[in-house]
């Protein structure tokens, strides 16, 4: 390690990788050992488990988990009762409307209310200087303010606001605000974000990275660079450009603000994250927490495109107190794409070398992401296209250089698949390509460089539970891959693409994980014998109400029509972090579990005490407590209840769920953290006509490892909508700017979300790998999905045509250009002559399919023996297994700062280290 | 787009303005220009319409308009006066909910639900038609709604479930009949 000063002090367990039993820290520990004794016998007593036992086996009841189930509030959505942001109204409301800045970068010279003041039925008008202090999502780069303090940095950024009686008063006084501005030069070109500029888009002080525009650098370096390249015979190298992305969720923000008569703010907005939201509004209008109840509508879609607190909820509570009223502002579509956060535009060079023995003895990855004006999560993001690319492989040597930069447009953020879309897509197709330079089939290709459960990954993440063997036999199978790939006529093709993802991030963005839980959950049960749960979840759709109503219901033996929840207010619901980062499952879940069990042992003690049976006989069923060995001793669940109930009245409980101690402590060690991980694999089946380009996906296999599918509905459901949504990013979805730096789509007719008619059949394949830590084994569903469906078509396309896209989406257009240049260079007129790609395997194919077989049995062995052994990544290598890489050779190093040799020759985000922090200058 | 777009001409006519929303007689006044959507939200007490883009481009906000559907977002008011109007809001019996509605609750029709109703209206109308659509008639029916959520896979089986449940007459139950006895198998 050679750079102390960037140790920085993450409270976690450094170096060594400890395999704690499994379970949950927080308040109410339950890391009890396993007793599948307790399984109850009508439940099927002692049921097969392939992947062994779970922890919480012995709490189920039978009555919920894994059942395919209805979302628990979706009969208000089909009856039109479910209110969405724009859908409270509130009496005497105000409408608000937004000055938007109409120049890419300015300085706000003055702004002239007076003519919009005099306009009749203009009740409150507010600006910059309203609301001084800024905010943002993380606590490290807070700079966003609700409206422009001092200048305006894309076109569409907030200058002032004004509520009115009405939509068109509101619109009319917007238009007679005079606003002067100085036009300043803007930057538009990622690339031009790198170099020093006279006025950065934002000053950070002493923390500013040289003049530029740069808002945030990493560079990882893992193993024995040296080697890495000496080593290899197959070398794939590639530089990819992504187009950015939008959400494109159908509801448009919409936010309510009332202040109550005791002079509270009630802010009723559709957020995945309102703690987040709470904590901004206390900042920006400087009024104590508890003076505010973020209510959560009804959320419609998100996708991460709601999880930053919005400058548009500040002025609409800006608005409401000056006005005293309360405030509703909706967006229509087109402001939808100005405050955007959507997935960054980038740049990514992807090098990938193999070994001999078809290792993978080297990953170096260089991506440039494009930030917009804004911070967002970026500075985690830029992270997550390095390091969430580190699995599900073993890894000779792994070197990232990534860079943000801020740049005059709409503000990119955090959108499914989080910051791991785009490198995840560099990296397979990367493969594909190793593959085919290696003459072997590139499915044995990844079969035999897996990660074994229980190991840890070369930048030291603890993988728990792996299903990607299992995902990616499956694919292989149900595709029936081994007859079609490279032997599909041209024009059509087959391709794979794999994904891992986080469920969960592991530390909490506002708070030392030691201090709070990441997730708590209430549980209230009355005379009535319902269960009110409450918690801080945010459902926006994607069935979190459901899976915690789910998991309740099933360790109390209770049908889910008894079980209601409550989560929309941050006056009665615990803290939740939110639903981001695909935690909600994981943690919330784990959190209800741990309530209710809380609860289940009040009714056994009371069943025990009516039945005159002991404790440790009695098992929960279907609304009834019995005696394991004679189910005719027994009480209602009621009368356990009211037994329960004598003595204080309404049961209620509280569990909490916190991240064990994970990773080590170089800088950055923390990005990509995550109590478990998701694993998938997809293959897409393709046609490409050869003389348009046009790319037509006409099926889906697609395997994700979920750990245990809680509602497998629900699962299928966020598999084939990440199918939908990442074939809008490979295929057609794009934000177009123009030269001059015009966002040219800011509308659903040009920016193109696929139809019914784009999608293509998919398949959805659960895998569970029942992960310990997880509920009942599982893990999340929501995301990690999404990834291996770019790659996955994009090797597909070059099955179908030998062409290897490196831009997307691969548009009609751009595949034309493709082949057509193809066509010059093989000097052939007719592309319908192009060379079909073909494989003849090479003496590697069997080497790799006896290891992947090998590697195979030691998975399993792995899963079902007591003792984990550690496992470090380069085991595969040569390696001790046992320690970390850096621990046994003095070679194999971490190194978080580059040194003079890298700068003499950077790539292009790793030139971002060529500036030095003002703080570290002597000037 | 506030800032970019030019004023809306204010102080237009009001007019009165009568219809049949959901098989009641609905009459009140409204601007001249008012489009449809916006007086089935804010006066026509439909919350359930949505708008989702303003341009005719996500089928959000989708109404029958005498059986037939219409983008409500692309539909001057004044066009539809007198006609008879049925929104998601219409589509239930009282607490029988139709089997469009109940199919896509239980098949994961609906996810986030924004562009539910839209969808529900336009394939209420094909049900009311094609009782036993295939699955190209689904997909024709379907083009003009975009749902982010879903892939629009479990739509189709919604689709599918709920016209098996139109020719079977399967009777939907009332949903406020009895949950869950929490005291099985006893007396109170």
């Amino acid at each position: 390690m050679s750079n102390d000063d960037e140790m920085v002090g993450y409270r976690q367990q450094p170096g060594k990788l400890p395999f704690s039993r499994p379970g949950s820290g927080g308040k109410n520990q339950f890391s009890e050992l396993r007793d599948i004794q307790l399984i109850p016998e009508s439940q099927g007593g002692k049921k097969h488990q392939p992947k062994g036992d779970h922890r919480h086996d012995p709490l189920i009841s039978g009555t919920s988990i894994g059942k395919s189930t209805a979302l628990v509030d979706s009969k208000w959505k089909v009856t039109g009762k479910a209110n969405y942001g724009d859908d409270i109204r509130l009496s005497n409301e105000l409408i608000g409307k937004i000055v938007r800045s109409p120049h890419h970068y300015a300085r706000v010279l003055s702004i002239d209310i007076s003519k919009a003041v005099e306009l009749e039925g203009v009740i409150a008008i507010a600006t910059g200087a309203d609301a001084q202090n800024s905010f943002g999502v993380l606590p490290v780069t807070k700079d966003e303010h609700a409206m422009a303090i001092e200048k305006t940095r894309h076109k569409g950024d907030l200058v002032a606001c004004v509520a009115a009686i009405d939509e068109i008063t509101a619109l009319e006084a917007v238009r007679l605000i005079e606003v002067e501005y100085e036009v300043l030069d803007s930057i538009h070109d990622m690339r031009k974000g790198l170099d020093d500029s006279e006025y950065p888009i934002h000053d950070r002080g002493q923390y500013h990275i040289g003049e530029s525009n740069v808002q945030k650098r990493v560079f990882q370096e893992f193993g024995n660079i040296g080697e890495m390249i000496p080593n290899s015979v197959a070398n794939h190298k590639s530089n990819w450009l992504f187009a950015g992305v939008n959400h494109g969720f159908t509801e448009p923000h919409a936010v309510v603000a009332d202040w109550d008569p005791s002079g509270r703010l009630t802010l009723y907005t559709p957020q995945q994250v309102p703690h987040y939201v709470h904590r901004a509004l206390a900042d920006v209008l400087e009024i104590p927490m508890h003076q505010i109840n973020v209510y959560r509508t009804f959320v419609g879609g998100g996708f991460g495109g709601k999880s930053d607190p919005f400058p548009h909820e500040m002025c609409a509570a800006i608005l409401a107190r000056k006005s005293g009223r309360p405030v509703r502002i909706t967006f229509d579509r087109e402001e939808v794409f100005w405050v955007n956060r959507g997935r960054h535009p980038s740049r990514i060079e992807m090098d990938i070398h193999a070994d001999s023995d078809g290792r993978l003895c080297g990953v170096q990855t260089d991506a440039l992401i494009d930030g917009g004006a804004f911070a967002s999560f970026g500075h985690v993001t830029t992270y997550y296209n390095g390091v969430l690319h580190t699995a599900p492989y073993e890894l000779g040597a792994f070197h990232y250089t990534g860079a943000r930069v801020w740049t005059n447009k709409p503000a990119s953020g955090a959108m499914r698949g989080h910051g791991a879309v785009n490198s995840r897509c560099a990296v397979e197709v990367g493969l594909d390509d190793i593959a085919e330079q290696l003459s072997v089939d590139p499915i044995t290709l990844r079969l035999a460089n897996l990660l074994p459960p229980f190991s840890a990954t070369i930048t030291g993440f603890r993988i728990t539970s792996i299903g990607m063997r299992e995902c990616l036999e499956k694919v292989k199978k149900a595709s029936n891959w081994d007859k079609k790939f490279r032997q599909l006529p041209l024009g059509h093709g087959i391709g794979i693409g794999c994904g891992f993802f986080i469920s969960g991030s592991g530390l909490p963005i506002h708070w030392d994980p030691n201090k709070f839980p990441h997730a708590t959950v209430h549980l209230k049960i009355d005379m009535d014998g319902g269960v009110t749960i409450h918690t801080g979840a945010a459902d926006i759709g994607q069935g979190s109400d459901t899976v915690v109503a789910q998991s309740v219901a099933e360790v109390l033996g209770l049908p889910l029509d008894m079980i209601r929840v409550r989560s929309r207010e941050t006056d009665t619901s615990p803290v939740d972090l939110g639903s981001y980062s695909s935690r909600v499952t994981f943690m919330n879940a784990n959190a209800a579990i741990s309530a209710a069990m809380e609860i289940r042992k009040d009714l056994l003690k009371a069943a025990s005490i009516i039945t005159e049976t002991e404790i440790e006989k009695l098992v929960i069923g279907d609304r009834r407590i019995f005696d394991k060995q004679d189910p005719a001793i027994g009480v209602s669940y009621l009368e356990a209840l009211h037994k329960a109930q004598e003595d204080r009245g309404a049961l209620t409980s509280s569990g909490s769920y916190r991240t064990p101690p994970m990773g080590r402590a170089h800088k950055g060690a923390a990005a990509g953290l995550a109590p478990a991980y998701s694993f998938s694999a997809y293959v897409a089946e393709v046609k490409v006509d050869m003389e348009t380009g046009q790319t037509k996906v006409l099926e889906v296999w697609a395997a994700h490892d979920c750990g245990k599918a809680l509602n497998p509905l629900s699962v299928k459901g966020q598999i084939i909508g990440s199918c939908h949504m990442g074939l809008g990013q490979v295929l057609s979805e794009e934000m177009k700017y123009s030269r001059g730096g015009d966002l040219l789509n800011p509308d659903l007719l040009d920016y193109k979300i696929p139809s019914i008619h784009e999608m293509p059949k998919v398949n959805p394949i659960i895998v569970e790998s029942n992960d310990l830590e997880g509920p009942f084994g599982a893990k999340e569903a929501g995301e990690g999905p999404l990834l291996p469906i770019l790659p996955a078509v994009c090797n597909a396309v070059y099955d179908a045509s030998g062409i290897r896209v490196n831009e997307l989406p691969i548009t009609g257009d751009r595949l034309y250009k493709e082949i057509e240049k193809k066509c010059k260079i093989l000097k052939i007129s007719n592309p319908l002559n192009l060379p079909n790609p073909s494989l003849i395997h090479s003496d590697l194919q069997t080497v790799l399919e006896s290891r992947a077989s090998k590697h195979s049995e030691r998975d399993l062995e792995r899963i079902l023996s007591e003792e984990k052994t550690p496992y470090h990544n380069g085991a595969l290598f040569g390696m001790n297994p046992e320690v970390p890489g850096d621990e046994q050779d003095s070679r194999w190093e971490i190194r978080v700062i580059p040194d003079d040799q890298y700068l003499s020759n950077p790539r292009l985000a790793g030139s971002a280290w060529r500036h030095v922090e003002r703080r570290k200058r002597n000037d | 787009m506030s800032r970019f777009r030019l004023p809306m001409i204010p102080a237009s006519d009001e007019v009165s303005w009568t219809s049949k929303i959901n098989n009641v007689d609905f009459s009140t006044t409204i601007a001249s220009n008012s489009i449809l959507l916006d007086v089935l939200r804010n006066k026509g007490g439909s919350l359930g319409t949505k708008r989702g883009c303003d341009l005719g481009t996500c089928g959000c906000c989708t109404v029958l308009v005498d059986g037939i559907p219409k983008l409500s977002c692309l539909t001057m008011a004044k066009e539809v006066e007198g006609s008879k109007i049925t929104t998601v809001e219409g589509l239930s019996l009282g607490h029988h909910l139709h089997p469009i509605q109940e199919t896509f609750a239980e098949y994961g029709g609906s996810q986030c639900g924004f562009c539910t109703p839209g969808f529900l209206v336009v394939i209420s109308a094909l049900l009311d038609e094609n009782p036993n659509p295939n699955d190209h008639e689904i997909k024709t029916a379907i083009e003009g709604n975009l749902c982010r959520c879903t892939g629009y896979q479990q739509i189709i089986d919604s689709v599918k479930a709920a016209s098996e449940i139109m020719l079977n007459n399967v009777k939907i139950e009332d949903s406020t009949s009895p949950k869950s006895d929490p005291h099985p198998g006893f007396n109170n």
